[in-house]
């Protein structure tokens, strides 16, 4: 409220000074208007004076205490826990997951009085964020204790190994045994380390708009009984045509944007571009061509649009969505919060189904996007904080509330099939989807594959996203050729 | 003690004085970071430490097609508006300049608006009007024009366009403001000269104008080139980062942020700047000599 | 600019009608430009009394149907929430570089242009070159390492690590000098005899003789440093730190543009500028184009 208050009377005086050598200027008389101008800037100094002091009396005039919480929340950041324990900054670019950490750090401190802590969550946008961390690493100052890593950018943040990151091997280990193994080793350094905890497995589902099917006059069943991609089309056929094919409905969106339906595509292959941890990055994979030549097929057939602004994952997406412009799509689990947050006018509408696959009988699923939580070197204590970070982000209550609140897939298999977990019907997805979501992810509990990020993984990514689908499914260019010219520049990084 | 104030009351030692913030400034603002750009480039700097690695940073610019796809669009873009925002806003001077426009100062004012907004205001507001949805601005246009909607920012062209139409839209008036100062500045006699000669208006405009206009041309010219070169923001808003379809929005500085800042290639994206450092002297060195030997002839 | 010896009982008809009709034609030609180039911001002006849900399914496009605009965005940006806090803090924010900016660029160039025109010393045409070298070098190239040495300095996410690269602008001591070559160099002898120092003579005497130059450079240093978005975006860490143009940049995200605090944001911030510009129109144009005629 104050800065506020500040704020505005500054701009005021500032504008009131100009005003009066408004008034110079224009009667024509130079001088005087030269002396507007060169007095501006003293003026308007003193006129913050006279707004400080004004600040004061416009502050008493509203109530105090309200004063006191606004001016906490001018900043994204928010302080949970107790003043006197150790203190740690945490960023992230997501606002909930540091409500998470906020949520934990209180049933922490009830467990353990003698080690409490305070921690401080800020949150920035995205990039900046990403950006911020990078430089203040590199800088040996300003990095938080905790910090999140959207797993794109991984690879940049762990290339600084342990000068850069705390190896987390020890603190996850009792909690080992229950995680999905591929999600740990996803966020592991060079030299073998743990350096990141993942929030979620992010298996890839497909989502139905089971009312606008239901519409068209299908049922359940003919989604359940989809198997391979081929069926998927000709599902998708039959709807368009049961609506007769209006040229803004489609089937289904595919991205220009984002690699998900590749890399479903490889997992369903058992294959992977970037060769590995240490291996050879190779885009030109069967899987890869299949993928994109039945997408291109699709698009050219009026089956699927291109997704507006790149992929559903956007604003333009949820649009699209809203607009039953498309009605069906494969997505991580994690959108299903994209769902409640951004379009909950779709609720009792939707239903989660496995992802088809090419050959029946292969793996239908794969871990996408996540977030790695890493403990810095420049940690005030590196050890509580990464014990507290693995408990919040690992052990049983800490995966309730990520399930609960942020609506992941959690990384702990034992909980999938577990009633009290999975049934509940309390919480909000279970009340928003057809279906139970994790009867799904049990169901293809051991179809769920592994696509790495590696340190080319982000100019793998940037090429397909900004190039290579582009070409393929907006330019129409050929798939062999648009594919070779992709290895070229990942040959050229690696 | 005394005879330091004395001598910094010097007439001999205040000029030094005046200028030292201006000494301190380039050599820790200027000579420090170009010495060490030119050193990074020749550097891998990783996180765990700095390894000399000769040419190659240079030698992979060689080989890196994206690289080869941001100094086209540098250089298109640059060319382009050279092409755009010297002539009309002559052309409009000119006529500015001339009896010929009523409510002149009006019209001065909202051609030079667009100059006072930030990138980022007039980036966003363009971007919105180039979407690809049907009710964005430039898609009803040509929907009413019987051409139905594009995906604007998606193509080469149209891209290239966007871009350009930001650039004219913030610099025709400012430009025009340059020639319009540099009219004013043109003896009348020449043009009486001329009228008693019995010149056209068109021989007035191409003999004595276009000629006396030269050092503002000039002037406009080189910072136009430098603009031209160094775009970046414009591009970031457009696109909303970095990073465009096809890379239609790439530019030099653009690749430098994109490795040297978001991707931490500290080394590599020096690199970037040295060739960028090399374009803009090597157009300068070009730009003296012609002017120099154009001043020679003219005398 | 013809008929300058012509009287005007002398013109024909003819001539007359012909110049009415380009005079119709020179002010039409200019009225579509104004209107195209005001257009976008005539636009964004309209976009910001709608709600921002708007702007996705509708683009910017002028839609001036009344009834549906209301002043919600701006009733909300200027309210006690979140958004509203947030963004008189990046308001302030850019106030305050905007002005510390425009008094330290000032004098600091002020008195190194003083210093490269009042004297004769061996030194200085070499160190003007060095000014005009520093031109030569677009700034965009440096920022990797400037970026580096403000980190080595401890000025990243300072006022300082923002403002201090630019403080000698070379464009700016070059219009100081320009103008300070046109006074009277007696006035220094004279303040000599009157017992005045060096630097009193500077400050004191031809300091208030310099003021319309000052006037110029102060009005477009503030509009640069109002309008800065790289160097700062690069420099400042923390949000409470953020500028305008940086914080307005942060509310697009990829999971929802927060259009409404975006476009009457946006519209609001153009304002200080504009006004300033409508005032001191004449300095702007003498301060923009001093390079511009003498080359």
């Amino acid at each position: 409220m104050k800065k506020k208050v500040l704020a505005t009377l500054m701009t005021a005086a500032m504008l009131a000074t100009t005003l009066v050598g408004c008034g110079g200027g224009d009667a024509g008389s130079a001088p005087a208007a030269d002396g507007g101008a060169a007095e501006e800037a003293p003026a308007a100094d003193a006129g913050s004076d006279d707004a400080a002091a004004a600040d004061d009396g416009a502050a008493a005039e509203e109530a105090p205490a309200e004063d006191a919480a606004a001016a906490e929340e001018e900043i994204p950041t928010a302080t949970f826990g107790d003043p006197n324990g150790t203190h740690m900054e945490m960023w992230t670019f997501v606002e909930i997951h540091g409500q998470h950490y906020g949520n934990m750090v209180e049933k922490w401190n009830e467990q353990n009085p003698d080690r409490t802590i305070e921690i401080t969550c800020t949150t920035y946008p995205y990039a900046d964020m990403h950006t911020k961390l990078l430089t203040s690493l590199n800088a040996g100052t300003g990095a938080p204790d905790i910090c999140d890593v959207e797993i794109g950018q991984f690879p940049n943040v762990v290339a600084g190994l342990d000068t850069w990151l705390v190896p987390q091997n020890d603190a996850a280990a009792p909690y080992l045994d229950t995680m999905v193994p591929a999600r740990m080793a996803v966020y592991s350094g060079s030299d073998g380390n743990n350096y990141g905890i993942p929030y979620h497995v992010g298996a890839t589902v497909m989502y139905y708009n089971m009312a606008a099917l239901e519409e068209a006059g299908l049922s359940q069943a003919d989604v359940d009984a989809v198997v391979t991609w081929d069926d998927y089309a000709a599902l998708g056929q039959k709807y368009l045509d049961a609506i007769g094919n209006p040229e803004d409905k489609h089937w289904t969106s595919v991205d220009t944007a984002g690699c998900d339906w590749l890399w479903i595509a490889m997992a369903e292959y058992g294959e992977d571009w970037t060769g590995g941890m240490g291996g050879t990055a190779n885009v030109q994979l069967d899987s890869v061509k299949k993928m994109l030549t039945m997408q291109q097929e699709w698009v050219n057939s009026g089956l699927a649009m291109v997704s507006p602004d790149g992929h559903v994952d956007l604003e333009a997406g949820f649009q699209n969505i809203l607009d039953h412009n498309i009605v069906s799509f494969p997505k991580a689990m994690w959108y299903m919060s994209r769902f409640t947050n951004y379009m909950p006018e779709e609720k009792g509408n939707w239903y989660i189904a496995k992802c088809p696959v090419f050959e029946a009988g292969q793996k239908c699923s794969v871990g996408i996007g996540g977030t790695g939580t890493v403990v810095t070197q420049q940690a005030v204590d590196k050890d509580l904080a990464s014990e507290f970070l693995c408990w919040a982000k690992m052990s049983e209550e800490g995966e309730q509330l990520i399930w609960d609140n942020l609506g992941f897939d959690v990384c702990n298999t034992v909980l999938w099939n577990d009633d009290a977990f999975a049934h509940d019907e309390n919480n909000q997805y279970n009340q928003f989807f057809r279906n139970f979501p994790y009867d799904v992810l049990y169901g293809i509990k051991d179809d769920i594959g592994t696509v790495y990020t590696t340190s080319i993984s982000p100019t793998i990514n940037e090429q397909m996203c900004n190039v290579t689908l582009n070409d393929v499914l907006e330019n129409g260019v050929d798939v062999e050729e648009a594919l070779q010219a992709a290895q070229d520049v990942v040959d050229l990084e690696q | 003690m005394n005879k330091f104030k004395k001598f910094f009351y010097s007439q001999k030692a205040a000029p030094y004085v005046f200028v030292l913030p201006f000494i301190i400034s380039f050599l820790l603002f200027w000579i420090y970071p170009l010495c060490s750009t030119i050193t990074m480039s020749f550097q891998d700097i990783k996180p765990t430490g700095t390894e000399w690695v000769g040419i190659s940073n240079f030698q992979k610019l060689l080989k890196d097609k994206i690289f080869h796809t941001a100094i086209k669009n540098s250089f298109q873009y640059m060319v382009l508006t050279l092409v755009l925002l010297i002539p009309f806003p002559m052309f409009f001077a000119v006529l500015m300049d001339s009896r010929l426009v009523k409510a002149k100062g009006f019209w001065k004012a909202c051609l030079y608006v667009p100059a006072l907004t930030s990138v980022v205001i007039s980036g966003t507001l363009f971007r919105l009007m180039f979407s690809e949805y049907p009710t964005g601005q430039m898609n009803v246009i040509t929907t009413a024009l019987g051409l139905g909607t594009f995906k604007w920012l998606k193509m080469k062209a149209t891209g290239l366009g966007a871009l350009l139409l930001v650039a004219c839209w913030r610099w025709t008036g400012v430009n025009m403001l340059y020639f319009i100062s540099g009219l004013k500045a043109i003896d009348t006699a020449m043009y009486e000269a001329a009228d008693i000669d019995g010149a056209t208006a068109w021989q007035k405009f191409r003999y004595v104008t276009i000629p006396l206009l030269k050092p503002t041309t000039v002037y406009v010219l080189t910072i136009s080139v430098y603009a031209g070169l160094a775009m970046f923001m414009e591009s970031y808003m457009l696109w909303a980062g970095p990073d465009s379809p096809n890379n239609i929005g790439l530019t030099i500085v653009g690749y430098l942020y994109k490795r040297g800042i978001t991707k931490n290639q500290l080394g590599y994206g020096s690199a970037v700047g040295i060739v960028l450092l090399v374009i803009a002297l090597a157009i300068n060195i070009v730009q003296l000599v012609v002017n120099g030997t154009l001043g020679k002839e003219e005398k | 600019m013809a008929e300058t010896t012509s009287v005007k009982g002398e013109e024909t008809m003819g001539m007359r009608t012909k110049r009415n009709i380009l005079t119709v034609f020179a002010t039409a030609l200019f009225a579509v430009l104004s209107f195209l180039i005001v257009y976008p911001l005539f636009a964004g002006l309209i976009a910001s009394f709608r709600p921002g849900t708007e702007l996705i399914r509708r683009g910017l496009s002028i839609n001036l149907d009344f009834s549906t605009m209301t002043l919600n965005n701006y009733t909300y940006l200027f309210g006690n929430n979140v958004d509203g806090h947030k963004y008189f803090m990046w308001y302030k924010n850019s106030l305050v570089l905007m002005l510390v900016t425009v008094f330290l660029t000032l004098l600091v160039c002020y008195i190194v242009a003083y210093g490269l025109t009042m004297y004769n010393y061996p030194l200085k045409n070499f160190l003007f070159f060095l000014v005009i070298a520093t031109m030569m070098v677009p700034f965009e190239i440096l920022i990797l390492p400037l970026y580096k040495e403000m980190i080595n300095l401890k000025l990243v996410d300072t006022i300082w690590g923002v403002m201090l690269p630019g403080i000698c602008g070379a464009s700016t001591i070059f219009f100081f000098r320009q103008y300070m070559s046109g006074l009277p160099k007696d006035l220094l002898d004279a303040g000599r005899i009157d017992g005045a120092t060096e630097y009193g003579i500077c400050f004191k005497i031809m300091m208030p003789i310099t003021k319309p130059a000052f006037a110029a450079m102060a009005i477009l240093c503030a509009m640069g440093s109002w309008n800065n978005v790289l160097w700062p975006m690069l420099v400042y860490r923390s949000a409470e730190k953020f500028t305008l143009p940086i914080g307005l940049n942060t509310l697009l995200t990829p999971y929802g543009n927060n259009y409404d605090v975006l476009i009457a944001g946006s519209m609001f911030g153009i304002l200080p500028v504009f006004i300033i510009f409508l005032c001191f129109q004449r300095y702007f144009i003498e301060g923009m184009t001093a390079g511009a005629v003498k080359g």
